[in-house]
């Protein structure tokens, strides 16, 4: 209660401070804000009375009335998407024209402070990502994620895979955890949103470890990315403690797009396109039939005798058909002053490289603003979507279902394709090591299916509490929903050539994920405007409950042609509820002073929850931050603005770390209770993540130029580990908060404008990112992370801190050692000899880099992201196993022989498939046209403009990397990267043509 | 505007008040699993009696380890599958190893006893329950703890054992006690159970588990308790310095257990097992062709004659000769055939193990008997034992021989009617100081005095393994 009644407190000394209305003399300035060049009228455009809190907005021909105070004023213009100006009006002058320039660097932007507190991005105190909806959705991508790639500083994006519709990873910063939740917090117009991987139980029918190995979508695939406005990434902690225990991992605020006032404006846009397989592995053909025989033994002998030696690209034969995919997009803008509205439909869908599979996805939003009198704005945000993924069969099943697993093994000689009588040719019968699996014949019948139906509904209500020229109160309350139904429904029917041989053919899976996250804010902030400087105060409480349930039945021994889950004998069915609640109370107060020069920035937020051992007990995360700008001290319109941070973040305990969760033991027919070896720990608290921040903005040459410079070291304590008790306990393990890791790293963001002419523009902007990670202290013993790896090929290692070998005798020489090395065995002198377990990489990269450049001339618009890594290295499983299965293209040879025999066979060193995950690609190309827009009207059907182009995504890459890609990784669904490549579903390159037409 | 600025604030306090002192929105349980917080916490009837199923669910714990290793130790049979080398080095000549085949039987019992106290723990919490099946409840919970402890202490011989386990894990571990010290306990144990049983009422609160036919309540479960007390209190006479009183202690305790010199030699309480879907099965069965657990040849060669000149029953119907098999220089011909079905000799999932037997209660007696002076009786015992499941004719050992010679017989006697059932022999050649009896089958071989501590429990105590913690 301690915490409230401070809060509380000071929400009342808030509220009395203000001061009570002051009466002064006014009068009117009205006036336009239009855009340099065209000088098109730009509504919406906020005009503000410098020093006062009065502002108002300009109408659809943008034009203004605001009431000043007598005598000089200084009036600021500033629009989304334009940098800001401010024009002095005298005395004597009622009218003023505001032209303003494009934003290019989005600097003007204005993102979240806190709960209910914007800020310029100009003015923040912290680093704060940021992309604009038109920069995600230039290029099609299956979701946001994809579109994210090369375009943030210290943000690392990864895929588990090429299956279609997700699979992505975004970690921000680093890793903060081991055990705990990994997951940025995504938030969609004020609502939680739910980013669960829901796993489907594949590994029941293609003998994978179920779970990350399943390769579920992660469910920002449901997110449209032609209904966002912008993303912004709270990457520091200084920046994310505004969402406190849960933000350990960084946040990710979307903002969909609202309507805008004025006529109604109806877009269009068609995209039209394919995917194609980006690299594949060419076939190890046998000249000879004894070649053939030594490789796969007395089978392939028997099979030869009657099948010609034929040799098939298998690659080719699976993945290389290219379908039609397409995307459908339309969306209708507009409103009045008092009403506004945003409304879109999307229908899309991506048919991927491998046969049946395929992500389509369906959406309706209406966003609505609505004035009701003079104060209170209520802001609603609905969607609904559904999504369906048929993401197909790969990585690791070890019973060869898999396309790739299989095809490692498949001898080049076995045609895969239907025959001319409607059937599939066994593998298995053509040679020793083939499997029986023809992954032809898995797509034709198989079905991996995940429907997904979501709705996302939010409100927020602003009231105008209290406004004067000198203050203002607005109390902003928030809520919302985030509600879906996942169902994943899989067959694998018995007269697959794999399902054959098993005991019990023919599998189903009915798997359900019911999601419920509903959270709601209120916040009270309090400005206050005094000469040169500002005072905003907010304080608020924030509400969140979560619920996911899942259900499964799986059930074998299916009766042919049927795939229902009660058509088979035995049945395994489980359910699972995860819950929890938080309740957080904050405040923060935003000091701004000196003619907006320096801002100080400080906050607080007590939060409680149910997964914290005590529920009763309020864990508290403060923050702080600074910038100071100095102005025109590099020539004039120029801004150098240095900002400093400090901040806690939190990330709670799993669900059920708390419990100590009893073993069901049956005896004698009846289940009883029993210890189930597992501790609890009543005293679980979050882990604790501090970081400090520090770096400086440069803003040269009007906006022209922009540099932007973060260094950042952050400390997560209180790690969740899993220790092993005395075992005269009688328990084996136990999650404890113990333990420290470390990350610091680098980001860099440059931004320049090359060329600015009336005709011909070129904007370019660079990211770097550099990242290092260690443990510090670890209060146990070494250990394998989940998800890590296979024993003996290379692992992620989890050890603290060993004693320096050059420095055998002085405990104070540490090594620290990263997170992220891979730890396995290897030659003691790196060539041949003794083995020893040492380091045999780091998936973490060196440093990253990505580069945008955009050229615009006339009405041609051309862009080219390019994506650069640097360092790191992947573990190439997928050359294990085409070596054993005698498929890769060098098999036999010496090159072969000596990484498969000698190394990895007789010494079991691992080496060679421990590979640079150096690359470059071709992430992202553009070419837009925008028709005259007479040639646009004279088509009559009522457009106004018609724009045209061409993108492609992936199209070139290079790397020394042997594999399909660098960039997979198999197990990326875990706190720590490993970078293992288990023949995942390939790769792929877009190319997709688009149309779009404005009403 | 007063007003407004108040009505914000009330509405502000309000959903703080209302919202931040409900403790009850945020005590989420876990309601995917049973928890030990929401079981102890409101214990009821019904969930004590699934507890109870644990509790002998648990007992079962290792079971086949002892047997298998301890028989090994004892020279009673062989693990020769050759899969894993440790059966035949470490096992056989040591040295035993804290993180491998010597850390093993442990880990079980002690993960057992935590059912236990989990279950002692909620006991008295339940409403539902009378004091009598309160009494009847913790004197059966108690038995089995005290068995379960005599078997760590079994393990463990000289080093001791922790044995006031029951502390939270934010405590440290429990000390190691003395050998002496942990059987007196046990013993206390079993005198608390005694008395919990007595006031027990009529019938236990749960539905017994398989395993205690004839034992089934409390009055005839402390016939149990009884015969397990005299057990212990014999190994105490003769590991812990327990002398004549221990030995006292057991011949009272035995004439109020099942002991019954003209009934079934096979009565009495057992491990039990089924080929249930679900349910524990016997872990040694196995058929005569797998090529893992033999007999040791000794079993053969020194099987006294009957007077028809034929071996002793019991080497007849617990072995049957097989093929032999030789892994790294141990050779041996003899398949058990105990746990497998009769004639047919199939593998037999169902097959109980005994845990306290009638044949076993009279050779204590004998025992017991013996060495509190009444030699006559003692030897009365071996003779029922002799003849009823050997088939074998009085003992030529009269009042006059020497207790050597009377150890020597009650040995032999122990070592077939128990054989393979729970590693009796490795058991009494370390409490008589007969280790040199065993036969070594390669020079080297080793019969050891205790299994190591865990390299686990030596890490949590923070000390080196292998390692001896203090003892108190």
């Amino acid at each position: 209660m301690g915490i409230h009644r401070r809060i509380l407190g000071l929400a009342v000394a808030a509220l009395l401070a203000a001061p009570g209305l002051v009466h002064a003399q006014s009068r009117q300035v009205s006036g336009t804000v239009v855009r340099s060049g065209s000088a098109a009228p730009i509504p919406e455009a906020t005009i503000a009375v410098a020093g006062t809190t009065s502002a108002v907005r300009t109408d659809a021909q943008g034009k203004f009335t605001i009431t000043a105070p007598q005598g000089d004023i200084r009036l600021s213009a500033r629009a989304i998407g334009f940098t800001r100006k401010d024009a002095l009006v005298p005395a004597a002058k009622t009218t003023v024209e505001f032209i303003l320039d494009q934003d290019v660097f989005k600097l003007e932007e204005v993102v979240v402070s806190g709960q209910a507190t914007t800020v310029e991005r100009r003015n923040l105190t912290t680093a704060v990502g940021y992309v604009s909806g038109d920069e995600l959705t230039k290029v099609a991508s299956p979701t946001i994620e994809g579109a994210l790639y090369g375009k943030l500083a210290g943000v690392n994006i990864q895929s588990n895979g090429g299956a279609p519709g997700g699979g992505v990873q975004l970690q921000i910063r680093g890793n903060n955890t081991i055990l705990g939740s990994y997951d940025p917090l995504f938030v969609v117009d004020g609502v939680i949103y739910s980013n669960s991987r829901i796993t489907n139980g594949r590994g029941t029918i293609d003998d994978e470890a179920t779970g990350v190995e399943d390769d579920p979508a992660n469910r920002l695939a449901d997110l449209n990315p032609a209904d966002i406005q912008s993303i912004e990434v709270l990457k520091g902690a200084s920046a994310a403690a505004i969402y406190g225990s849960q933000a350990a991992s960084g946040v990710v605020i979307v903002k969909t797009i609202r309507g805008l006032a004025g006529a109604p404006r109806v877009d269009v846009s068609q995209r039209v396109g394919t995917f194609d397989l980006l690299r594949d592995y060419k076939p190890n053909c046998f000249s000879t039939v004894a070649d053939a025989v030594k490789a796969y033994g007395a089978k392939a002998q028997a099979y030869l005798a009657n099948n010609p030696l034929a040799c098939y690209d298998h690659y080719d034969q699976i993945w290389g058909k290219s379908r039609v995919s397409y995307e459908t997009v339309a969306d209708v803008n507009g409103g009045s002053e008092t009403t506004k509205y945003f409304v879109s439909a999307t229908w899309k869908k991506d048919n991927a490289i491998e046969p049946g599979t395929a992500f389509a996805r369906q959406a309706l939003r209406a966003n609505l603003d609505q004035k009701i009198g003079e104060k209170i704005n209520v802001s609603v945000s609905t969607v609904f979507n559904r999504s369906v993924h048929n993401r197909g069969w790969g990585g690791n099943c070890n019973n060869f279902a898999c396309f790739g697993y299989a095809e490692a093994y498949i001898p080049s000689y076995v045609d895969l394709r239907k025959q001319a009588d409607g059937s599939y040719i066994n593998p298995g019968i053509s040679a020793g090591s083939a499997p029986n699996s023809n992954p032809l014949q898995t797509a034709e019948f198989a079905k991996n299916e995940a429907e997904t139906n979501r709705f996302t509904g939010g409100a927020t209500v602003t009231w105008n509490v209290h406004t004067t020229a000198k203050s203002s109160i607005r109390a902003v309350a928030t809520a919302g929903a985030d509600i879906f139904n996942q169902n994943d429904a899989l067959l694998s029917p018995n007269n697959l050539f794999y399902e054959t041989i098993q005991s019990r053919p023919g599998t189903s899976i009915d798997n359900n994920g019911l999601s419920r996250l509903i959270n709601w804010n209120g916040n009270l902030a309090h400005t206050l405007q005094a000469s040169g400087m500002r005072f905003g105060t907010t304080v608020g409480i924030q509400y969140s409950d979560n619920r996911l349930k899942t259900t499964r039945i799986t059930t074998d021994n299916l009766l042919p042609g049927q795939g229902n889950v009660d058509r088979g004998t035995n049945f395994v069915v489980g359910e699972f509820l995860n819950r929890s609640r938080n309740l957080a109370f904050y405040a923060q107060e935003d000091v701004n002073l000196l003619n907006d020069r320096l801002t100080i920035s400080g906050g607080i937020r007590s939060e409680r929850s149910s997964a914290n051992g005590d529920i009763t007990k309020y864990y508290t995360f403060p923050r702080a931050s600074a910038r100071y700008t100095f102005r025109d001290l590099l020539g004039a319109g120029s801004e150098f603005k240095l900002r400093a941070g400090y901040g806690e973040l939190g990330n709670p305990p799993n669900f059920g770390n708390k419990f100590t969760t009893l073993g069901t033991p049956q005896y004698g027919g009846q289940i009883g209770l029993g210890n189930g070896g597992v501790a609890g720990d009543p005293t679980i608290k979050p882990e604790r993540v501090k970081e400090i921040e520090g770096g400086f903005d440069l803003n040269l040459w009007n906006g022209r130029a922009n540099l932007e410079v973060s260094g950042y070291r952050r400390k997560t304590t209180d790690l969740l580990l899993s220790r092993t008790p005395a075992p005269s306990t009688g328990f084996n393990s136990q999650i404890f908060n113990g333990g420290i890791i470390s990350n610091r790293g680098l980001e860099v963001l440059v931004g320049l404008t090359p060329v600015q002419k009336r005709n011909f523009s070129w904007v370019s902007q660079t990211t770097f990112t550099l990242h290092r990670s260690r443990v510090d202290s670890l209060p146990v013993p070494a250990f394998r992370p989940p998800g890590s790896g296979f024993g003996g090929l290379g692992v992620l290692f989890i050890q603290g801190p060993t004693q320096d070998p050059k420095f055998p005798n002085d405990p104070k020489k540490r090594v620290y050692h990263s997170l992220t090395r891979i730890y396995g065995p290897r030659y003691k002198d790196g060539i041949s000899g003794a083995t020893e377990q040492g380091d045999l990489g780091d998936t973490e990269p060196k440093f990253r880099m990505g580069f945008t450049n955009g050229f615009t001339y006339k009405a041609l618009n051309f862009s080219v992201t390019v994506d650069y890594q640097q360092g790191g290295t992947v573990t190439n499983l997928t050359q294990v196993l085409r070596d054993d299965g005698a498929t890769a293209v060098d098999w036999n040879s010496d090159a072969w022989k000596k990484r498969w025999i000698t190394n990895f066979g007789a010494n079991g060193v691992v080496s060679d498939y421990i590979e640079s995950a150096t690359f470059i690609k071709l992430r992202e190309v553009s070419i837009n046209y925008g028709l005259p827009r007479k040639v646009a009207q004279s088509l009559g059907i009522g457009a106004k403009d018609i724009r045209i182009g061409v993108t492609g995504r992936d199209l070139l890459w290079s790397a020394k990397y042997t594999g399909l890609d660098p960039e997979v990784a198999n197990f990326g669904a875990q706190a720590i990267r490993s970078n293992v490549d288990v023949t995942p579903y390939p790769p792929s390159r877009s190319v997709f043509f688009n149309i779009a037409v404005g009403f | 505007m007063t007003n407004t600025k108040l009505s914000v604030a009330m509405t502000v306090a309000g959903v703080l008040a209302a919202l931040g002192c409900s403790n009850d929105q945020f005590d989420i349980q876990n309601t995917n699993a049973p928890t030990a917080e929401a079981i102890t916490g409101n214990p009821s009837k019904l969930t004590n009696a699934r507890l109870a199923v644990g509790v002998a669910g648990g007992l079962l714990a290792e079971v086949g380890g002892e047997l298998a290793t301890w028989g090994a130790f004892g020279r009673e049979e062989y693990n020769l599958l050759g899969n894993d080398p440790r059966t035949t080095t470490e096992t056989i000549g040591g040295p035993l190893d804290p993180g491998g085949v010597g850390g093993g039987q442990w880990n079980g019992k002690y993960a057992a006893i935590r059912t236990v106290t989990i279950y002692l723990a909620s006991i008295d919490k339940a409403a539902d329950m009378t004091a009598a099946e309160k009494s009847a409840s913790k004197g059966y919970a108690q038995t089995i703890k005290a068995v379960l402890l005599h078997r760590l202490a079994l393990r463990n011989g000289s080093l001791g054992i922790p044995v006031d386990v029951d502390v939270g894990l934010d405590q440290a571990p429990a000390p190691f006690l003395t050998q002496a010290n942990a059987y007196a306990k046990i013993v206390t144990l079993l005198d608390e159970a005694r008395t919990n049983l007595a006031a027990g009422g009529s019938t236990f609160p749960f539905t017994m588990p398989p395993g205690y036919a004839g034992f089934d309540t409390p009055a005839n479960f402390l016939k149990f308790n009884r015969g397990y007390y005299a057990k212990v209190q014999i190994h105490r006479a003769t590991f812990a310095g327990g002398g004549a009183a221990a030995y006292q202690a057991a011949v009272g305790a035995l004439a109020q257990s099942f002991i019954d010199p003209a009934g079934s030699l096979r009565a009495g309480v057992f491990y039990a097992y089924s080929s249930a879907s679900g349910e524990p099965a016997n872990p040694v069965t196995e058929p005569l062709s797998a090529v893992r657990f033999y007999i040791h040849h000794s079993i053969g060669t020194q099987a006294q004659l009957k007077a028809d000149g034929q071996k002793d029953d019991r080497f007849t119907s617990k072995t049957a000769t097989v093929a032999t098999r030789t892994q790294n220089n141990l050779t041996e011909t003899l398949k058990p055939v105990i746990y497998n079905t009769p004639v047919t000799f199939d593998p037999d999932l169902d097959a109980d193990i005994p845990l306290l037997k009638n044949e076993e209660l009279i050779l204590l007696r004998a025992e017991a008997r013996w060495f509190t002076g009444d030699k006559t009786g003692a030897l009365g015992d071996l003779n029922v034992i002799r003849s009823r499941s050997g088939g074998l004719p009085v003992t030529a050992l009269t009042d006059g021989s020497s207790d050597a010679s009377f150890i020597t017989e009650l040995m032999y006697n122990r070592r077939y009617s128990l054989l393979y059932e729970q590693g009796t022999s490795w058991h009494d050649a370390r409490r008589f100081g007969r280790k040199a009896d065993l036969p070594e089958d390669r020079a080297g071989d080793k019969i050891f005095d205790f299994m190591p501590v865990p390299a686990g429990e030596c890490d949590a105590r923070g000390l080196v393994v292998p390692c001896t913690p203090p003892t108190s």
